[in-house]
């Protein structure tokens, strides 16, 4: 689960300006999505995967594995989008469900495929960012985005958090499992309520732990850390205007 | 275990298996890319005067006592985990809970509208659960409606004094059915052109409870066996968060 995480501190493109490449992705997203071209998405799906696995050094297996997660997603909506229910038949197919047809004409599919695309898009280029980027450097970047000053410290206290009590539940779950803790459904749900009892008595009582050790380092209500400055490539800042002008293209031709 | 416990578990064993092949319970995030721009922004702005609220709530809470903070982060990946966490389900399939049923019970609707919004960004980039673009959308709906109707139900059930097991079921069950309501329209309502919006809500809601009732009866019942485990360990706990603080 942790595996975009751990992937973006090995991606080479790691120490490209982080403000630089939040901008590439979410021009690039607003675009796709603003536009709802075919002829974009199909570019920019491409696009940012080669840029994620060549240049970012992402491995491509890995890559390919976690494209199928947005599948079961995206397989919803469009389920939603493309099917619709009516009481006459439209003419690509039809399930009879009493005087109800499950249906879908060309139009409604149609429609389901483009929205698939353009989020496949949409997907690549959030991947591009979270892939190539660790949290820290953007909650350096939220920050500096005058985010208010409580909720960048919470963000960066639970970021922390979130692998500690991950480690903490997989440790209690493997115990539970080696003592039969899921043979079957009943002791299955029993076993989960109290994981996640567990996991709250833990959490409380690391809290107050994790309190009084930074108070005793002088914590006054900010946590201050250093951060490494990495200033934008004259190089990079062009290449992506030109990605962002190409793209403009292609929705025009598109159209 | 107890009686009630047992009924509890029965209850859900005969649904789970009824309705055997759960899809994944994330299937209520609305995806990267499933939304135009117009509602994306639209549904952000309607988040803004409840995250206002949230947080300044927060604001007030650690002011008063600055050792709230750890707490408040410490939930918040609390919340995080329980909704990656899998749930056990008899077809082998695997489901999650969303845990802010639980999280509304436990901490109030007001701390968990941040907690959530946080939640939702960490799950969006660490997980790609959801997206960027639709995070407004995926906030009003997991990380607001779901949460204050939850919380709104168990207050009312309490004054009630209706059975805390039962107060605690009904909450998050239909916290939890709340929410896929939202999400249903909120695409209902950015995707309608080849229908009317009444129209193409109907469908979603059909498509959804088919697949999203029997889940939310499972959220219902693990919270349930949740807070009974938390009653009978985590007093303190549950205290210092502030469940039992006001002696309800």
């Amino acid at each position: 689960m942790a595996t975009i995480d751990k992937l973006s501190y090995h991606s080479r493109l790691r120490y490209v300006n982080t403000g630089e490449k939040f901008a590439f992705s979410a021009i690039t997203l607003v675009l796709c999505i603003g536009s709802r071209s075919v002829c974009l998405a199909v570019f920019v799906f491409f696009a940012m995967g080669i840029l994620t696995v060549k240049k970012g050094g992402i491995p491509i297996s890995e890559y390919l594995r976690l494209l199928t997660i947005p599948m079961v997603f995206l397989g919803m909506n469009s389920l939603i989008l493309g099917v619709s229910i009516r009481q006459t038949p439209l003419e690509v197919f039809a399930i009879r469900w009493g005087s109800w047809y499950l249906t879908g004409g060309r139009e409604t599919i149609g429609y389901g495929l483009q929205i698939f695309i353009t989020a496949m898009a949409a997907v690549s280029c959030l991947y591009f960012l979270s892939c190539n980027t660790t949290m820290t450097d953007l909650l350096i970047l939220f920050r500096k985005w005058k985010c208010p000053a409580l909720i960048a410290e919470l963000m960066l206290l639970i970021y922390r958090f979130i692998f500690v009590l991950l480690d903490r539940g997989k440790a209690v779950s493997i115990a539970q499992k080696s003592r039969l803790g899921n043979r079957d459904y009943r002791t299955g749900l029993h076993s989960f309520g109290e994981l996640v009892s567990c996991l709250f008595v833990n959490s409380v009582k690391r809290s107050e732990a994790l309190f009084d050790a930074m108070e005793s380092r002088c914590y006054d209500g900010v946590i201050r850390v250093l951060e490494e400055e990495h200033p934008p490539k004259k190089r990079e800042a062009f290449g992506m205007i030109a990605f962002e002008l190409w793209a403009c293209f292609l929705i025009w031709i598109g159209r | 275990m107890t009686k009630k416990e047992k009924t509890l578990l029965t209850a859900a064993i005969v649904f789970a298996g009824t309705f055997g092949k759960t899809s994944t319970a994330y299937a209520m995030h609305i995806m990267e890319g499933a939304l135009p721009v117009g509602y994306c922004l639209a549904w952000g702005a309607l988040s803004v005067p409840f995250l206002m609220a949230g947080f300044f709530s927060i604001k007030k809470t650690v002011r008063e006592n600055r050792r709230a903070l750890t707490l408040l982060a410490m939930s918040g990946a609390f919340v995080f985990v329980i909704s990656s966490l899998k749930i056990p389900s008899v077809s082998g399939s695997c489901s999650h809970m969303t845990g802010t049923g639980l999280g509304a019970i436990l901490f109030g609707p007001a701390a968990v509208s941040i907690l959530g919004l946080i939640v939702l960004i960490f799950q969006a980039i660490l997980l790609a659960h959801g997206g960027l673009t639709t995070l407004g959308a995926n906030t009003f709906s997991m990380a607001i409606a779901g949460p204050f109707l939850s919380w709104f139900l168990f207050r009312i059930f309490e004054k009630a004094k209706v059975n805390r097991k039962m107060s605690v079921f009904l909450a998050a069950f239909f916290g939890d059915l709340f929410t896929y309501c939202v999400t249903a329209v909120q695409l209902a309502m950015a995707h309608n052109s080849a229908t009317t919006f009444g129209i193409a809500l109907k469908e979603n809601l059909i498509i959804f409870a088919g697949t999203q009732i029997p889940l939310a009866i499972v959220e219902g019942i693990l919270t349930v066996v949740v807070i009974i485990g938390l009653e009978s360990y985590a007093r303190p706990e549950l205290r210092a968060a502030g469940f039992i603080k006001e002696g309800r």
